[in-house]
């Protein structure tokens, strides 16, 4: 958008408060979404779980193709559709609500950082391990993307986006790494979060901040999610200060919704698992 | 790690070993860890190939992209990070990310994709380093892979028009130099006073924008008023780089070129101390009297400075 149009919309979004019936949207939850979707979504609730602003959480098939980027979740606030974790939390700003504003410049500068880094590396692992990999890809990624369509429709998107995803894989010069090399940027990731957050309840001391709940998105999704080995799982499992982070947002902020009932079960499961 | 270390890529010009940002990590990397690098520069020759540049040969190995041969030169034990604490490694990481997402895009636009730019000093600059005929189609493969990358990681809707992308991207090179300046604040270095990982990426990303003439200079201009930031690429430029500038060139180079380069670099050291001069008087308008001679010494060092280079 055009720096006007930007100005425009932001003022259009600071005359209004913000609304009981805000939705968010994302596509169905058993059948269809995927771990990238599924950790994106989860991150977008977090941030707004964390400002204390109500959302209601729609399924729909086909919310990727209503989103105006084309990537999901998107949320629906009175007459506008703000898709995508950055524009929303811009959005929320304009509405007076943040949770990034009594940090300093550098620290500022250190979470936009940070937030790069989640998206560089472990999101573009979770895209590749979905659609490069060709085990993942035959026997769950195939099936669940075009889940919702009949055939042949459901082959045809599912080729489509492979392609697509790959084009960019490439692009990036992610083309031509093995499964190994990408568990190790996940490890390595991981490795930087875990350093960074130390013994700190979040990453900026007492109060979650927009990096706190991307992490939380993406890790607790990495989490739960079965796949079909748990190498990128194993990753994350190695760093306790990770998985008490989850946790901790887990049981601060979603104990009154469910998330994902048989995923909630998955990790309480594991950690029963671990702890005795 | 005795075994001699050889580094082939891009060459230098504008006051810059290198042009190339990737070149230009690697290289400053090694100068940081003090690990021993035979730089050979890619000519007009057919010798070494011009595919993964920047590349590392050393007797068993060959290592491509500047992460892997940082990896490599760390495992060898030439490792510039040995002071920094674990957060701080994080940091380095993070940042790194926030380059590559943000201000790379950019850079690739104003060197590959912006016609001005592209056709009057890339295109030349690329095609006189590689022989005929390559040099009409590499150039050109470059530009297009540049495009592509913006485009497939940018240009997604509602950004429809190749201009609404240029606009977003711009926007965020800018923001990210912002806060750039911000961490760098005013210590020499960003983590401290030895300069270490970030610190070459850094200076690889920043060093061409700041140094390459170009026509259309929206990016440059900005960084120009991030002072911190051009202090910093001229303090390593000065402290590792100063007996190798220029003196890359292979023995069988024109004179006519590094006359050329000579006249350049004497022009751009002129305009950075009229430009400090102006500084200094709006600041204080009693002192440009004694400005002066100062003028008159440092073309003469650089005079003696070229002189070495041509005598290898």
């Amino acid at each position: 958008m055009s720096l006007v149009a930007e100005a425009f919309v932001s003022q259009i979004a600071a005359a209004e408060p913000w609304p009981e019936n805000a939705t968010l949207y994302q596509q169905l939850k058993g059948e269809q979404i995927l771990l990238s979707d599924n950790a994106a979504s989860l991150a977008v609730q977090a941030f707004l779980q964390m400002c204390n602003l109500p959302i209601k959480v729609v399924c729909r098939a086909n919310a990727e193709y209503m989103s105006p980027s084309g990537k999901v979740p998107f949320i629906h606030v009175g007459n506008q559709v703000v898709s995508e974790l950055g524009p929303i939390v811009q959005f929320v700003k304009a509405k007076g609500h943040s949770l990034s504003d009594g940090l300093d410049e550098v620290q500022k500068a250190e979470m936009k950082a940070y937030m790069e880094l989640v998206n560089n590396m472990l999101l573009t692992a979770e895209l590749y391990l979905q659609w490069c990999d060709e085990a993942t890809v035959g026997e769950i990624t195939h099936a669940r993307y075009g889940s919702p369509y009949p055939w042949p429709l459901n082959h045809i998107l599912a080729y489509q986006k492979q392609w697509e995803v790959r084009r960019k894989m490439k692009a990036i010069g992610w083309g031509k790494k093995t499964l190994d090399q990408v568990l190790e940027d996940v490890d390595q990731c991981c490795q930087a979060l875990s350093q960074r957050l130390g013994t700190q309840p979040y990453f900026f001391n007492k109060q979650p901040t927009e990096l706190d709940a991307l992490v939380f998105g993406h890790l607790y999704t990495i989490l739960t999610t079965q796949l079909t080995s748990d190498e990128l799982s194993e990753k994350v499992k190695n760093y306790s200060n990770l998985l008490a982070f989850c946790r901790r947002i887990e049981q601060h902020y979603f104990e009154d919704r469910v998330l994902k009932k048989h995923s909630r079960w998955y990790f309480q499961e594991w950690l029963h698992r671990t702890e005795t | 790690m005795a075994a001699p270390l050889e580094l082939s890529c891009w060459g230098g010009g504008w006051g810059l070993p290198s042009v190339h940002s990737e070149s230009l990590v690697v290289m400053a990397y090694a100068k940081f860890s003090g690990a021993p690098l035979k730089v050979n520069v890619i000519d007009n020759t057919w010798r070494g190939s011009r595919g993964d540049v920047p590349i590392l040969t050393t007797k068993d190995n060959i290592v491509s992209q500047p992460a892997k041969i940082l990896n490599f030169l760390r495992k060898q034990k030439y490792n510039a990070d040995y002071e920094l604490s674990a957060r701080q490694g994080a940091d380095t990481l993070a940042y790194i990310a926030l380059l590559e997402e943000k201000l790379l895009p950019a850079v690739l636009h104003t060197f590959w994709v912006e016609n001005d730019n592209y056709f009057t000093v890339t295109k030349p600059w690329f095609a006189s380093r590689i022989p005929f005929p390559l040099s009409l189609i590499l150039p050109g493969r470059m530009s297009k892979g540049a495009l592509n990358r913006i485009l497939l990681t940018r240009g997604e809707p509602p950004l429809y028009h190749l201009r609404e992308v240029e606009a977003q991207i711009y926007r965020d090179a800018k923001e990210c130099l912002n806060l750039l300046s911000h961490r760098l604040g005013t210590s020499q270095f960003f983590f401290g006073d030895m300069p270490s990982t970030l610190d070459a990426y850094v200076f690889g990303f920043l060093a061409p924008l700041y140094k390459v003439r170009f026509p259309k200079v929206q990016l440059q201009e900005h960084l120009k008023q991030l002072s911190n930031l051009c202090r910093f690429c001229d303090d390593i430029l000065n402290s590792y780089f100063r007996h190798s500038l220029g003196g890359i060139s292979p023995a069988g180079q024109e004179t006519v070129d590094a006359n050329l380069q000579k006249l350049t670099q004497l022009v751009n050291k002129e305009s950075n101390l009229i430009e400090k001069m102006d500084d200094n008087l709006r600041q204080s308008p009693q002192l440009p009297p004694r400005k002066l001679p100062t003028l008159k010494l440092t073309p003469a060092e650089e005079e003696s400075n070229s002189l070495q280079r041509l005598s290898p």
